[in-house]
C-alpha cells in the first residue's frame, strides 16, 4: 500500500520521532509505514488520518496488486 | 510524565537486563554444579540448579509487561518470530525423537541441557529475521 505519510510529515517539519510520539508508536513503526514495508492497522490509520486532518484514502492508496 | 514510547523502551530495557541476569545465573549455576562434583540426588545441588529460574521468571514478567505496552509492529515482529521459532523447535525435537528410535543418542551431546539452548536461539533468530523485514 502506498501512502503520503512522509510528505505530510515533511510539510509539518516533523521528524519521525516527533510523529511517533504523536501517534504513540515507535519510530521504527513510522519508518516501516513510510517505506511501505508495513501497512498500519485500521485504528492506527484512523489515528494518522485524524492527526493530519485528512481522510484515510487521501493518505493511503492500494498499490494496484489488488491485495491492498 | 513518561511518554508511551519512553515507557515501552523502559520496559524493554528492564526485560533485557533480566535476560542478561538470567544468562549469567544459568552459566554461574552450571559452573557451581560442576565444582560440586558428580550429579547426585542432593537438595543443595537441586536448589543451586534452580537458581536461574528466579531471574528467568523476572525476565518473563518484564517481557510480558513489555509486550503489553508494545505497539502493533513490535507485536507483529514477535508473532512472526514465534512463527519461525516454534516450527524449528518442533522439527528439532521430532528429528531427535525419530533418530532416537533408530539409534541411541549420546546423553552427553543430546540431553535436555543441550537441546533447550536451541529454543532461545531459534527465537532470537526469528526476531532478527522478522525485524529485518520491517527495517
Amino acid at each position: 500500500m502506498k501512502n503520503q505519510l512522509r510528505i505530510l510529515r515533511a510539510e509539518r517539519e516533523w521528524s519521525q520521532a516527533d510523529l511517533s510520539e504523536r501517534l504513540g508508536v515507535s519510530r521504527q513503526t513510522v519508518n516501516a509505514i513510510e517505506t511501505g514495508r508495513y501497512d498500519p492497522s485500521l485504528p492506527l490509520a484512523f489515528h494518522i488520518a485524524k492527526l493530519f486532518e485528512k481522510r484515510i484514502e487521501e493518505i493511503f492508496e492500494p498499490d494496484g496488486s489488488g491485495n491492498g | 510524565m513518561m511518554t508511551e514510547t519512553a515507557n515501552r523502551s523502559s520496559r524493554g530495557t528492564e526485560a533485557f537486563v533480566w535476560g542478561i541476569v538470567w544468562v549469567i545465573s544459568y552459566f554461574g549455576a552450571r559452573m557451581a554444579l560442576e565444582q560440586m562434583g558428580e550429579p547426585q540426588p542432593d537438595l543443595g545441588r537441586i536448589l543451586v540448579a534452580l537458581v536461574p529460574l528466579l531471574p528467568f521468571v523476572a525476565f518473563l514478567w518484564k517481557f510480558i509487561s513489555f509486550m503489553r505496552a508494545a505497539d502493533e509492529l513490535e507485536r507483529r515482529i514477535q508473532l512472526e518470530a514465534l512463527a519461525i521459532a516454534f516450527p524449528l523447535a518442533m522439527v528439532l525435537l521430532m528429528v531427535l525423537a525419530l533418530v532416537q528410535l533408530a539409534t541411541p543418542l549420546n546423553p552427553n551431546d543430546w540431553s535436555y541441557r543441550h537441546v533447550w539452548q536451541f529454543l532461545p536461539v531459534f527465537w532470537l533468530g526469528g526476531q532478527a529475521i522478522a525485524r529485518r523485514r520491517y527495517q
